[in-house]
């Protein structure tokens, strides 16, 4: 046992004198975001700023997002309908695909140029602002945003050092899909409930369909948030403290969780990762044959991904695609929503009135909600939701998802979980754990350690 | 058997050897002409060229022109407005400090090309966040003429092709300078009207590399275009990749199709100086 705090230990002084040389490199203040004190109640939030005011004469404003096609339409047609509403705003837009999007963002926050109004990732606000030197406290442009059209968890997520640094545009959480017309012909006709239901599916699909038909595949990183969501069902605590992310659970407790997905594995509800890699090496589920000719009959994912895996399936799979139920695995309910994206204005900007008016005309109000309807995944603000309903912009597949979610979700998500060092596909800790538990490598209980060696390093606290 | 027989049957072997290799190694750029025309389903479904249902909504959506603000033949225009100047920058300036390091005699030579040889081994990304805060305060970062991206072309930073000149020009011999010396030439004279005749195979797979991995270059363009007007070629083919809610390949494999030709076309007019380019300079150490 010594020796492995001892590693520990030394990959925390290692991982601790790197991120200071690396924050030293870029001339910022060294803010690690463990320390970054931003508990609701610390401090009264704080009141709108009387100064802010409409300007008469031109104004321009820049905005950015990242995204698809349609996404970029719906922006796009939006902004032209806030333009139109107030003749003396300009807005540019910049835009692009996600990958190399945050590099991109930023190289801007650092220098400083970012565009007035940015949609942002839920952890960029831990990652670039959090000492609050990068966005405004939205508390200030009251005026302008109405935020009570948010649940106060949802905003809560995005208080970060003692400033609302964003508002939500959406929450998502992780869901259980499934294509039916597999299940139907392994003689099942309803969704699993519950964990007997799943081993049960195994059960049924390995004798009635054969060896190579499988209930569900979880990819790593899907597999470890299931642990995640098997253990919070369980033991009722969120899996880390979502502001300091001290770990909340024991070595035990985690030993369980992943010999939960262990036994998944080995009652054919899931496929073996072994298995998985033979046919596919890294393509994602959707891409698999498997998957579009329906062997894999179960995924575990965001609500916002239903579209894509059900356009994937073939025609004589796709009509039995269906959002599953959320399983009670113990007395609790296990998971966690978070933020998907936010909207926030940067310091850098000269016209925050009008940033905060383009914002509220985005997520708000019925002009603007209704043409971005579910573009940006389900409106998190009650009004943007009801207008976008009304103009029958949601799509309705991810509705029902995300409505089951939210429903359903009450864990919060800390900011380290999506570290990219973590859940990297292919070079990431979960990625590693988990295949070497697939592959015999290790016993679940030994690679409870190689979990918490990899957490530790990028910043838990581990007790 | 005789001699004539066992000679066809060993060119027939060579024949099926070359044509079974050469069919593996263009097939999968065959596969992408024909993913242009396939739905997302049939082209996770196999690797087989045959289409089942043809559509032709690939290339409908190719021209897609994201509210008016880019379309596909701006945003080829976009690329090669700066991949140009970037090319011609690079073979320029290359040439003269090839020149320099391999024909002068000056006080700190080896260190000064050792400390240039030693920038070849950084990763561009280390590079990123302080290039990016110099060009901000240049007023470059989004510069309608694309200055970040190409200017810094014209001070020899493509160190590889600085490297690879020089190894070529060991190859040009130094009587050829001295009798142009005779004849009253300049050093410049020299450079321009002896040297870099000789070194023109050199200089074309120069300018071919150069131009390749500036069409293909993303990260640069993404840093420093913010304008979606000004978006070129490979910001373009990436626009619609969404990897949250998915989106149709055969889009973003008909744009690439699209992108890729005047690049086929630039090589096969090159080609015969090219390869010989990189030979020569491979034969002399």
């Amino acid at each position: 046992m010594s020796k492995a705090i001892s590693r520990r230990n030394f990959l925390m002084a290692t991982g601790a004198v790197g991120a200071a040389g690396l924050l030293a490199a870029c001339g910022s203040k060294p803010a690690a975001s463990s320390t970054a004190s931003s508990a609701a109640s610390q401090a009264p939030a704080a009141s709108a700023d009387e100064s802010l005011a409409l300007s008469d004469g031109p104004v321009n404003l820049s905005i950015s997002w990242w995204g698809g096609d349609s996404r970029h339409a719906a922006y796009q047609s939006a902004l032209e309908a806030f333009q139109a509403e107030h003749s003396n705003i300009t807005v540019e837009p910049t835009f692009a695909a996600w990958s190399g999007w945050e590099e991109k963002m930023a190289a801007a926050f650092i220098a400083g140029n970012a565009q007035d109004v940015c949609q942002v990732n839920w952890n960029w606000l831990y990652n670039y602002s959090a000492d609050g030197s990068k966005f405004v406290d939205l508390n200030t442009t009251s005026k302008f945003i109405d935020l009570t059209q948010w649940d106060s968890a949802a905003m809560d997520a995005c208080y970060v050092a003692n400033s609302q640094q964003c508002v939500p545009v959406s929450m998502t959480g992780r869901i259980f899909y499934w294509n039916m017309t597999t299940f139907n012909k392994a003689g099942i006709t309803e969704v699993p409930k519950s964990l007997d239901d799943l081993m049960a599916a195994g059960k049924a699909f390995q004798e009635k369909l054969g060896d190579d038909y499988y209930p569900m595949h979880l990819g790593a990183y899907d597999r470890m948030i299931l642990m995640v969501f098997y253990l919070e069902s369980k033991y009722g605590k969120d899996w880390a403290d979502p502001v300091t992310s001290t770990l909340n659970y024991t070595e035990e407790e985690i030993a369980e969780g992943l010999a939960f997905i262990k036994s998944l594995v080995d009652n054919h509800v899931m496929m073996n990762l072994k298995t998985y890699y033979s046919a596919n090496s890294d393509t994602a589920t959707h891409q698999s044959n498997e998957w579009i000719t329906g062997k894999i009959a179960g995924i575990f994912e965001w609500d916002s991904a239903a579209s894509k895996y059900s356009s994937a399936l073939d025609d004589s799979n796709k009509d039995g695609f269906t959002v599953g139920e959320e399983i009670k695995f113990g007395d609790n309910n296990g998971g966690f929503s978070k933020v998907s994206m936010g909207l926030a204005i940067t310091k850098t900007c000269k016209n925050v009135a009008e940033a905060a008016t383009l914002i509220n005309f985005l997520l708000n109000e019925e002009k603007g909600a209704s043409i971005m309807g579910s573009e940006c995944g389900i409106p998190a603000s009650k009004a943007g939701l009801k207008f976008a309903q009304d103009a029958g912009a949601v799509k309705s597949l991810v509705a029902e998802a995300n409505a089951k979610v939210m429903a359903f979700t009450t864990n919060k998500l800390d900011p380290l979980f999506e570290n990219n060092d973590l859940k990297a596909s292919g070079t990431g800790i979960y990625q590693e754990v988990f295949d070497n538990i697939d592959y015999g490598d290790q016993t679940p209980e030994e690679a409870v350690e190689t979990l918490l060696d990899g957490m530790e390093s990028v910043g838990y606290t581990i007790g | 058997m005789g001699m004539k027989a066992s000679n066809k049957i060993a060119t027939f072997f060579k024949y099926f050897v070359l044509i079974l290799v050469g069919v593996i190694m263009i097939y999968p750029l065959l596969w992408m002409i024909s993913a242009t025309f396939k739905d997302n389903s049939e082209i996770f479904a196999g690797i087989s060229l045959w289409i089942k249902k043809p559509t032709l909504d690939g290339y409908r959506n190719a021209l897609n022109n994201f509210g008016g603000s880019i379309n596909i033949l701006q945003a080829m225009l976009n690329t090669y407005s700066y991949v140009i100047p970037k090319v011609i920058c690079t073979v320029v300036s290359a040439c003269i400090a090839a020149y320099g390091f391999g024909r002068f005699d000056f006080p700190g030579r080896k260190l000064l090309f050792n400390i240039m040889l030693a920038t070849l081994f950084l990763p561009q990304v280390v590079l990123n966040v302080p290039q990016y805060l110099l060009y901000n305060k240049f007023g470059w970062v989004d510069s309608p003429f694309y200055l970040a991206i190409w200017v810094h072309c014209a001070f020899a930073t493509e160190t590889y092709f600085v490297y690879q000149l020089v190894q070529f020009m060991r190859n040009v011999p130094r009587d050829l300078d001295e009798a142009a010396a005779i004849d009253g030439c300049s050093s410049f004279q020299t450079l321009y009207k002896v040297i870099v005749p000789m070194l023109g195979p050199a200089l074309v797979s120069c300018a071919l590399f150069q131009f390749m991995w500036s069409c293909n270059d993303f990260m640069g363009p993404l840093l420093y275009v913010s304008t979606p007007g000004k978006y070129p070629m490979s910001l373009f083919v990436k626009l619609s990749m969404d990897g949250d809610t998915g989106f149709a390949w055969n889009k973003i494999l008909a744009l690439s199709l699209i992108s890729i030709l005047p690049q086929l076309i630039v090589f096969f007019c090159a080609q015969d100086q090219f390869v010989e380019g990189i030979s020569a300079g491979a034969v002399k150490g």
